[in-house]
């Protein structure tokens, strides 16, 4: 597989995943606004926090303005100046694809294409307006089509898995920061009270599309503590952070053993002579493949994640929200870095025979 | 006396359509009678009304943006893409039309093949003087660095877009041969995917040949010319990348042959094999079709400024270690001092007759012909031969006097530089003008796509039939307010 090629699968992965999970965590937001129990700015100022574009958007907003629904909306739905904003997914999205369509197929191509020119038109624009849930809602069904669409179009092969790679840490990411929000609504100054807890709780179960497997493994109790045991341990749900710790580690192990197990492709060695065959090694070389150093990361966050579980008195939820976040980021650049390591190295040979 | 106007219902889609005097209409006769192997389209026609063909033609169009059936527009630097604007009205061609055309379009391309071979050889053509040694050698398509050097597989002409258009009196000519990279066979697929969905039982009538094989034709051909054995052959597809105008169909060739599509940085050569990189590291590649033109693919040989090139590309191919398709120096033989002579060249090689037709063409490095054209300046279209693209043309009947002045003095100044035609009356064919909801006749034109591997050739069945929206206009360049149709060749002349 084309190195740059499996670059373009993991962030169309990303941003995919990306884009439904800011829809979703908008509308869940509004809606939990709209019930008024909370000051709008208890509901979006965590919402801006968890984004990452908090500076950014008081430094160009004022700092009152995550207090103000709309505004934090249009920025989160369509700045196209906000790199975290649905706009920007759907636009990033749909170039990669665009640079991989061989690669995903005319189907999942056709989606993406389809949901970026739908939110682009005028229509979108006026459905915002009158119907801004629809919106939110056409987003996630485009991004649900094309994900199901990888998963079933798709050879289950190397490139797949890069591309859920993206998807996966991007939703570990994503499902940390929604959990966080918690913090920081918390940490606002008046702390809501329990009715409202549980309004919470259940709204942030929405977020992460877990309201009714929670309520059904639960049977109805909502506590702070069966919902952040949920959302960060439970090994079925597939947008818990165990789940999707767990699924990385299982595509990074079997990317790993692939592209190490793999000898040369083709028919012929790649150059004359045993010496520049030799040069040619290190990419070879057992344990150090394109995705060894990510698959290493995440097998120790799985344990660390087992670790917790098993204390009696955990880490503060943040903190260990912090981490996660952390190592599945630092995963990321690992991931990137290896496969452009390929590359690299290959250069590198290129370099050397030019020398001689 | 009651007189009763025989006009026709005006909610009749192809009521009154009136062909442009003077000019071959694909469609209908001068006189107004249809042509029998196009009955069944305007049988088509005649049954549908201005909004019933105007609903086809808006889905046709959206399917094609869903699609990202597009082509990027240059002159925006974020490469702003546009969709091919289709009408969905086809043009029809009769069996026994397409089977001569085949044979022409055959044996013109073996003659150019041959034509190239002995230039990058013994240069026999010019000890010989069938075309002037100072014509060719002058050309700026010309390689001198890859004579004596012969292309893995021993083609050079992988792949052919011939321009055809047809003149008054019905006859085809070549206006153009592209030798180099020609591209549009893409939107001959897709289109065909629309007309399906839109007419679908008049393909089945009409006895359409399909096109959707050429991607198939394309692989195996491909694979024939690799300098190893073919199914252990790694084929790739290069592309400039995605702000390329073509890049679409880039895309869309490497991914119905199932291989690789791939740009400049992923490839890298060393000790004359070129190699891909792969996320299991460097992997072997055999066959190129590179759609890069051969000015940037290697900056090691061309151009030293290019980005898009591989460095010591053309060491690989000159060492047999890679095939390139379509061989590097192609341009000289589509060159327009070249054309005029092709004719000669297909007399030269192969001992016959040419089986199709081109435009008569005046060069002015002959002394009779330049003197004729100084005297007929307002009537001809005069071409400078280096350039391309519309640039460096004069067209004399909408010139004005200060402009054939001008040219005038550029022909006496430097005479070898230009040709002359008579401007061609292209034919035209009933055309979809959305803004009037109605058919109007307009120019068109005809590129079909030759394959050619180690075993022969195969001709499209088709092609892309490009055509001029705007009224009056010849111009049927898509970077030029032209559009595309769907192109039906019958399967034969009894059906």
């Amino acid at each position: 597989m084309i190195s740059r090629v499996a670059d373009h699968c993991f962030w169309v992965g990303r941003y995919i995943e990306r884009a439904e999970s800011t829809a979703r965590l908008l509308q869940v937001t509004r809606a939990l606004a709209f019930d008024a129990e909370l000051p709008p700015l208890h509901c979006w100022r965590p919402l801006m926090i968890v984004s990452g574009q908090f500076p950014e958007f008081s430094a160009h907003f004022g700092a009152d303005a995550a207090g103000n629904g709309d505004i934090v909306q249009r920025y989160m739905t369509w700045a196209p100046e906000n790199p975290v904003s649905i706009s920007t997914s759907v636009r990033s999205a749909r170039e990669g694809a665009r640079s991989i369509r061989e690669v995903l197929g005319h189907e999942i191509w056709q989606a993406t294409n389809e949901l970026y020119l739908w939110f682009a038109s005028e229509e979108a624009g006026a459905v915002y307006v009158h119907d801004r849930d629809e919106v939110y809602r056409n987003i996630r069904r485009g991004t649900q089509l094309c994900l199901g669409l990888v998963r079933s179009t798709m050879l289950h092969d190397e490139p797949m898995d890069f591309l859920w790679l993206g998807v996966l840490l991007e939703r570990i990411g994503q499902t940390a920061r929604i959990l966080d929000m918690h913090h920081h609504i918390q940490g606002a100054a008046d702390a809501p009270q329990t009715l409202l807890q549980t309004a919470l709780w259940l709204s942030l179960l929405r977020a992460c599309s877990g309201f009714e497997a929670f309520m059904r493994r639960e049977q109805g109790r909502v506590s702070r503590e069966a919902a952040v045991s949920f959302l960060l341990f439970e090994a079925r749900f597939p947008r818990s952070l165990r789940y999707c710790v767990r699924s990385a580690l299982a595509l990074s192990q079997r990317l790993d053993v692939n592209i190490d197990s793999e000898p040369w492709e083709g028919s012929e060695p790649p150059a004359k002579g045993s010496a520049r065959q030799s040069q040619a090694s290190p990419t070879r070389t057992h344990g150090k493949g394109a995705v060894t150093a990510a698959r290493t990361r995440l097998d120790a966050l799985d344990r660390w994640l087992d670790t917790q579980e098993a204390k009696d008195i955990p880490l503060t939820v943040h903190a260990l929200l912090t981490h996660v976040i952390d190592e599945a980021s630092t995963a990321c650049q690992e991931l990137q870095a290896g496969v452009e390591g390929a590359t690299t190295v290959a250069a590198r040979i290129q370099k050397q025979e030019a020398a001689q | 006396m009651l007189t009763i106007e025989p006009s026709a219902p005006p909610d009749q889609l192809f009521a009154g359509y009136q062909p442009i005097a003077g000019t071959y209409d694909e469609l209908v006769e001068q006189g107004g009678r249809t042509r029998d192997h196009a009955r069944v389209v305007a049988n088509i026609l005649a049954n549908m009304t201005p909004d019933t063909f105007a609903r086809s033609q808006a889905l046709a169009e959206l399917a094609l943006a869903q699609k990202g059936v597009t082509f990027s527009v240059y002159s925006d630097q974020r490469g702003t893409e546009k969709v091919m604007p289709v009408c969905l009205v086809p043009r029809v061609i009769a069996a026994a039309e397409w089977a001569r055309l085949e044979r022409g379009l055959v044996q013109r391309l073996t003659a150019l093949q041959l034509f190239l071979d002995d230039l990058y050889g013994e240069q026999r053509v010019l000890a010989d003087r069938v075309v002037p040694a100072e014509l060719v050698l002058a050309s700026r398509q010309y390689v001198p660095r890859l004579r004596g050097l012969k292309p893995p597989g021993g083609v050079r002409i992988h792949i052919a877009g011939v321009d055809l258009i047809r003149s008054p009196d019905g006859v085809m000519r070549v206006l153009e041969d592209n030798l180099r990279t020609p591209s549009g066979v893409s939107y001959v697929i897709e289109n065909r995917l629309v007309t399906k969905r839109m007419f679908p039982t008049a393909l089945e009538r009409l006895g359409v040949r399909r096109v959707d094989d050429y991607p198939i034709q394309l692989v195996e051909m491909l694979r024939s010319v690799s300098p190893v054995d073919p199914e252990k052959s790694t084929v790739v597809v290069l592309t400039p990348g995605p702000f390329n105008s073509a890049y679409f169909e880039h895309s869309f060739l490497a991914r119905s042959m199932g291989i690789e599509l791939v740009e400049a940085s992923d490839l890298f050569v060393t000790g004359d094999e070129v190699f891909v990189r792969t996320t299991t590291g460097p992997r072997r590649v055999h066959v190129i079709y590179r759609r890069t033109d051969d000015a940037f693919i290697d900056q090691e040989f061309f151009r030293p400024d290019s980005m898009l090139g591989v460095p010591g590309l053309m060491r690989a191919w000159a060492a047999g270690k890679v095939a390139l398709a379509n061989a590097p120096g192609n341009g000289v033989a589509d060159d327009k001092a070249i054309y005029p002579f092709v004719p000669d060249l297909v007399r030269y090689y192969l001992g016959e007759e040419p089986l199709i037709e081109q435009v008569p063409t005046q060069v002015c490095a002959r002394r009779a012909d330049c003197q004729y054209v100084l005297e007929h300046l307002d009537q001809l279209v005069v071409k400078a031969v280096d350039e391309a693209g519309g640039y460096g043309m004069l067209m004399g009947p909408q010139a004005s006097a200060a402009e054939l002045e001008e040219f005038r003095a550029r022909i006496v100044a430097d005479p070898r530089k230009y040709i002359a035609q008579h401007r061609i009356e292209l034919s035209t064919c009933p055309t979809w003008i959305a803004a009037d909801r109605r058919l109007e006749p307009r120019r068109i034109d005809l590129r079909p796509y030759v394959v050619t591997g180690k075993d022969g050739s195969w001709v499209m069945p088709g092609g892309l039939t490009r055509v001029a929206l705007r009224a009056g206009s010849y111009v049927v360049n898509s970077s030029q307010g032209g559009g595309s149709k769907d192109t039906w060749v019958q399967a034969d002349a009894a059906s």
